[in-house]
């Protein structure tokens, strides 16, 4: 019966809605407004509870073509979760070793990673596109950005 | 001021030098973002939104509008060169420009696809300066049980419109509600799912909503086809057109810069719906209808004309209502609330010379693409080379700044990665983001809305049904999801029997 992907899917939704619901009902009110802060969430909540239900009975329509479209090699699974894992050890670092550095190190590794080996051009984009990046953004806008342990 | 010193003055800026400058750059670089296979206009924009934040409200509008339409063209040089549409309007497009380039017309066909935008741009920009005083006067009579209405009009015909099935599209739109749910609740001050996270007080910015679920869902999806390079471009070709190319032109730009105009009006539609129509009417109406589908000029005129006209359009609702219409439309609102420019019917009166600056920037915008885009294709369309696996690291890198820049918090950038597993499982799926972003924008403003009007009538519904107006357009609203969805039942229970 879960069997077509959209089955699973409804139900997940469902179980969305009645944590958001939870939630909204953990809402307090108040006597003197007409509207409730917790009001549209649960006009929310029930509608998608509806609106899954209502895909939960919609009968399969997807194509073998379109399943299979569906299915990632786990080849390109491992590179996802490795520029995924980039992203995060971007950010993490981000304040800590400042812009410039670590959108050195992004922009090299990651591109290598995904299949680049003409490391000298890797090299210089990697090196340019931040520089000019941050000259731009706290000489010409005003927005400074981490700077980190390069002084300037 | 009147509409015609509203007009001077938005000539005087759009075509002072700095008008000018920011047209250009806006359509350049929308151009550029436009042209990388799965940057749309949506991502082009938001990623431009840090670059407008110290900039004067109004040459930043132009900026952006540059960017919209420069990227709406770039989508077409994708199709043209490679048969990959940069974004869902010009798939239409490549019906008939790839086989034109295939024949060694690419150059062709991009003059083709320059001049129908820039007819369709012009001829809907003329049609828009007609329209939207008149739709800002009409609006002006709108009060919150209307402007309730005409949001969930925006927001069902959307979810109805978009590819695929209707029941996700609105999920999607529920869902974008639902987010912009979390945060300080801003009549009664509750916090709402903040799981008292501080962070979350503020609620989620759009840029991070917008980013995620487009440019890092992209950036998903182009980590997958990162091998695929487009190693099979040819030379260009002439770019002259012939007399009867001409001719063969003329008729689908003269009727379908009208029809992508409507189109682009109407909450929901936009350039992917014209685009098609334009295609399957031209189709209907050509003597030699056997010819589209093999590089026939008229195939790439109509969808490229029609496009132009709905992002035109598109302008419409967003300047004179303050209500977006698309997915596009919407990111552009966003970044007018960040500019802290309000859209909606006093606008034109308030501040004339933003509204028709922006609009009178738009002829100067299609003339750019026009005589500066056409001559620098070939040059421009070398951007397509970027090998994949740097393009992908950049467009990240982009992203994140753009994000970091507006709210100094890292955090904001763990809520983007976020936004991105959810854009690329919505897309995975098939659950168009579009209504996402659209209800996220507008979610806000209908709570605000539906709380006035119930304040207003004291907590009775029946002011819903009570004013024409916004009766009308609920069901419209009403019928604009469930004849699609009813459609589909029948269909399949056919299908089935």
């Amino acid at each position: 019966m879960l069997k077509p992907v959209h089955r699973k899917i409804s139900l997940l939704l469902i179980a969305l809605a009645i944590f958001y619901l939870y939630l909204a009902y953990q809402l307090p009110s108040f006597s003197n407004s007409v509207i409730n802060a917790s009001t549209m969430p649960k006009i929310l909540g029930f509608g998608l509870i509806a609106l899954s239900l209502f895909l939960f009975f919609t009968p399969e329509q997807e194509t073998k073509e379109e399943k299979e479209k569906r299915h990632i090699p786990k080849a390109d699974l491992i590179k996802i979760a490795g520029v995924v894992l980039m992203i995060l050890a971007y950010i993490f670092f981000l304040e800590r070793l400042g812009f410039i550095l670590v959108s050195f190190l992004f922009i090299y590794f990651c591109s290598y990673f995904l299949g680049y080996t003409k490391h000298s051009i890797n090299f210089l984009v990697s090196i340019l596109f931040p520089a000019i990046l941050y000259s731009a953004f706290t000489m010409l806008l005003g927005i400074s950005l981490p700077s980190g342990i390069i002084p300037f | 001021m009147g509409s015609i010193e509203g007009i001077l003055s938005g000539v005087q800026l759009a075509f002072s030098i700095e008008g000018i400058l920011f047209v250009f750059l806006g359509v350049l670089a929308g151009t550029l973002i436009g042209m990388m296979p799965g940057l749309g206009p949506i991502s082009a924009i938001a990623i431009m939104i840090p670059l407008t934040y110290n900039m004067d409200p109004t040459v930043a509008l132009v900026l952006m509008a540059g960017v919209y339409y420069g990227a709406v063209f770039g989508g077409s040089t994708s199709s043209i060169l490679l048969n990959a549409p940069g974004i869902s309007g010009t798939v239409a497009t490549s019906f008939d420009g790839y086989p034109m380039a295939q024949r060694g017309e690419a150059g062709k066909a991009l003059a083709v696809a320059a001049i129908a935008s820039f007819f369709g741009g012009t001829v809907s920009v003329i049609l828009l300066m007609l329209f939207a005083p008149v739709l800002s006067s009409v609006a002006i009579v709108f009060g919150p049980p209307e402007y309730f209405a005409l949001m969930v009009l925006g927001l069902t015909a959307i979810s109805s419109l978009s590819d695929g099935s209707t029941v996700k599209a609105l999920i999607s739109a529920v869902l974008g509600i639902m987010a912009v749910t979390i945060g300080i609740d801003s009549q009664t001050g509750t916090t709402r799912f903040t799981f008292n996270n501080p962070n979350l007080l503020e609620g989620i910015d759009f840029l991070v909503v917008a980013l995620g679920l487009f440019a890092l869902a992209e950036v998903c999806a182009l980590i997958i086809n990162r091998n695929q390079t487009s190693k099979d471009r040819k030379s260009l070709g002439s770019l002259k057109l012939s007399k009867n190319d001409m001719k063969d032109m003329s008729g689908p730009m003269g009727r379908q810069s009208i029809l992508g105009f409507i189109l682009g009006v109407l909450p929901g539609a936009g350039a992917t719906i014209a685009s098609f129509i334009g295609y399957i009417t031209e189709k209907k109406l050509a003597k030699k209808p056997e010819e589209f589908g093999k590089g026939a000029v008229r195939g790439v005129a109509a969808p490229e004309t029609a496009n132009n006209a709905a992002t035109s359009g598109a302008f419409v609702p967003l300047l004179s209502l303050g209500i977006p219409g698309s997915g596009t439309t919407a990111v552009l609102l966003g970044a007018l609330l960040v500019l802290d420019i309000q859209p909606g019917p006093l606008l034109m009166s308030e501040q004339p010379q933003l509204f028709w600056g922006v609009i009178v920037s738009m002829y100067v915008g299609n003339l750019f693409l026009l005589i500066l885009n056409l001559p620098l294709i070939p040059y421009i369309a070398k951007i397509l080379a970027i090998p994949r696996p740097l393009l992908i690291s950049l467009v990240i890198m982009f992203s994140m700044i753009g994000v970091y820049s507006i709210s100094f918090n890292t955090f904001d950038l763990y809520l983007l990665v976020i936004f991105g597993v959810i854009g690329y499982l919505m897309r995975l799926f098939k659950f168009p983001p579009a209504p996402f972003i659209l209800a996220f924008i507008l979610g806000g403003m209908m709570e605000e809305s539906f709380r006035q009007a119930m304040t207003m009538s004291n907590n009775d519904l029946s002011i819903f049904i009570n004013k024409p107006i916004a009766l009308g357009m609920l069901i419209a609203a009403f019928l604009s999801f469930t004849v699609p969805i009813w459609q589909g039942y029948r269909s399949n229970k056919k299908n089935s029997a």
